[in-house]
């Protein structure tokens, strides 16, 4: 008994996370249908943003976290404006291979860059780096980005239902055509829907670096982690994505109980079977058909 | 349209004549170990590259798992052979048959899904297959990494001679170029251009999808199972980081759209352009750092991609209807 809810607890935790950094993938696909392969590249470098930026001036990826934002942001506004804005109207070859240049590109400049070594950074002292809970002891940098996670996932989800932009965020996702016809900028709602989207992915890395280490290619399990908790949540669907985090999370932490050396094999396997058995995800999927779910 | 239809038939001859031609001729003219190593890269992925053609440029089916197929290939034969003793010529058709079933059980999934949903899917196939084997790994102790014991014979597959190598991939990419080549002229063929272009319409005039899917996939695993078994062969060496990377399925592609995908000549052309370019960047731009040549080659796939999305085949089609028939937007 005491396993299992040490299991769920550690489960859920790493689901906050999961769902963190699947937010701006999701977010990406609404708005341009556009499936980013580059997704887990800028978590990558949002992780190590946070790393030098801990190294170089001693701020703790938490508090640098809004830092990150604004890079990753930023990043995303390039890649827009650089790459996505000539591929949106363009074949399917283009868009996917495109954005997996794009991965490629990232994880080799990396690579010359930081080198292949696996970096990590210790926050908190061995004293106080785990935490009690209902009995069972939690990791605290675990705790921390599930924190973080939370408060993330529900700004911006007050953002998409409160603010102007964020409605038209929404309803350019629900039909663009729609959208323009009354009156929305698609341009501008594009721009930031990749200023945010990437923004959040880099900042998801940061809060990560505590827990994760940071490599080149970090990037590319994370690509299929996301993919897997969107597709689980429905696509489009921001409050989905949160419950898919969940739900991968505990469902990867108890298969790596069982059978550690499966637990990777989790999301690909879910990834299948979902696609095959329940494509339209927990919670329905807005224009399935068209982006090529059946 | 008759003439037309002799015209292509005298080309296609004088086509496939160069190709046997250069895959006999340049292996036995070339003793410089390093070209000779390039020609048989060269050979093995313009055929693995027709192999991903046969489902990615025909059928429309973008698969980015193509290295579990590969990676079966190379590890079936290999098992086969270090630890029963078969023949990797018998290991290399069990792990076709093997490549085909999983193709075969797979095809149910992802055959219902299209585009990225599709690329992404296989991915994840990819992916199963190297963790389900390091799992059995550690359940039936073998190896984390295998060695093929260097005993040159022809029934063992390894030859002393790297030339025999070269030639031996080039009448793989013959192979696998041949039945392109009949494909496209075939019934198959058309209903495969057909449904990819567009589904719905090949499906409302009759066309069985997943029938015709099906055999292009089919023959696209077995094929990649194949070169598997040859890439082992060659180095004697494998490991799952190596034969399962998701790299492997990623070149295949790039081959392809690089060369001009859905053509006959286009992977042949696109692993011509991207073998070599990959190791000469490789070695001047060694002094930039580890990953400097996968930057530019990055960066060249992302230009191809927006700006020649045809590939050089279809860049060269689209200039002789151009200089034939005027410039349509004039």
């Amino acid at each position: 008994m005491e396993t299992t809810i040490q299991l769920l607890i550690s489960g859920i935790l790493l689901g906050g996370i999961y769902a963190l950094a699947a937010m701006g993938l999701n977010l990406i696909f609404g708005v341009a249908k556009v499936v980013n392969f580059a997704h887990g590249e800028f978590l990558m470098i949002g992780m190590y943003a946070a790393y030098w930026i801990a190294k170089l001036f001693g701020i703790n990826p938490y508090w640098s976290a809004p830092l990150v934002f604004v890079l990753g942001a930023f990043v995303g506004v390039l890649f827009y404006l650089g790459l996505i804005r000539f591929t949106i109207y363009k074949t399917e070859l283009t868009q996917v291979f495109a954005t997996l240049g794009v991965a490629i590109l990232l994880q080799n400049l990396a690579l010359m860059a930081f080198s292949a070594d696996y970096l990590s950074l210790q926050v908190f002292s061995s004293k106080n780096s785990s935490i009690q809970l209902f009995g069972s002891y939690l990791s605290t940098t675990r705790v921390m980005s599930f924190i973080f996670a939370v408060v993330v996932v529900l700004l911006v989800m007050l953002f998409l239902k409160k603010t102007y932009m964020g409605k038209a965020i929404d309803a350019v996702s629900q039909d663009l055509s729609a959208a323009r016809l009354v009156g929305i900028n698609i341009d501008k709602v594009f721009i930031v829907a990749f200023a945010l989207g990437i923004g959040l992915t880099a900042l998801a890395g940061g809060v990560l670096i505590p827990s994760f280490y940071a490599f080149p290619t970090v990037g590319s399990s994370f690509v299929l982690i996301s993919f897997v908790v969107v597709v689980l949540g429905g696509l489009g669907n921001i409050p989905g994505t949160v419950a898919g985090g969940f739900l991968l999370g505990v469902l990867e932490t108890i298969v790596g109980y069982l059978e550690p050396d499966l637990k990777e094999g989790t999301y690909f396997v879910l990834l299948i079977l979902l696609l095959t058995f329940m494509p339209n995800g927990l919670f329905g999927i807005k224009g399935a058909e068209k982006e090529g779910l059946k | 349209m008759s003439t037309n239809w002799l015209e292509v038939q005298y080309k296609d001859v004088i086509a496939a004549l160069v190709l046997i031609l250069i895959v006999f001729i340049a292996p036995l003219a070339i003793s410089d170990r390093f070209y000779l190593n390039l020609m048989f890269l060269v050979f093995l992925f313009a055929g693995l590259s027709s192999a991903w053609n046969l489902l990615g440029g025909y059928a429309g089916q973008f698969s980015l798992g193509h290295t579990a197929f590969f990676g079966i290939g190379a590890y079936t034969s290999t098992l086969f052979y270090n630890y029963a003793g078969l023949t990797p010529w018998i290991g290399m058709l069990v792990g076709v048959m093997i490549s085909m079933t999983l193709a075969y059980l797979i095809s149910y999934s992802v055959f219902r899904l299209r585009g990225v949903f599709f690329a992404m899917a296989t991915v994840a196939m990819g992916e199963t297959v190297r963790v389900l084997l390091l799992w059995g790994r550690s359940k039936i102790d073998i190896p984390y990494g295998l060695s093929i014991d260097y005993k040159p014979a022809i029934s063992n597959m390894i030859f002393s001679e790297p030339r025999t190598y070269a030639t031996l991939a080039g009448l793989f990419m013959l192979l696998v170029a041949l039945v392109c080549y009949l494909l496209t002229n075939s019934r198959v063929g058309y209903y495969l251009r057909a449904l990819r272009d567009n589904e719905d319409a090949a499906q409302s005039v009759g066309i069985d999808l997943r029938r015709y899917k099906l055999i292009a996939f089919l023959m696209s695993a077995g094929f990649t199972s194949v070169g598997g078994t040859l890439m082992a062969q060659y180095v004697l060496y494998i490991e799952p980081s190596s034969v399962f990377n998701v790299t492997i399925s990623i070149d295949l592609a790039l081959m392809t759209i690089m060369g001009g995908i859905g053509t006959i000549l286009g992977p042949l052309i696109g692993a011509l352009i991207t073998i070599p370019l990959q190791e000469f960047l490789k070695d001047w731009l060694s002094p930039f750092g580890v990953g400097a040549h996968l930057v530019v080659y990055a960066a060249i796939l992302i230009l191809i991609v927006m700006l020649l999305p045809e590939g050089v085949v279809g860049a060269w089609r689209n200039f002789r209807i151009k200089a034939i028939k005027g410039d349509p937007r004039a």
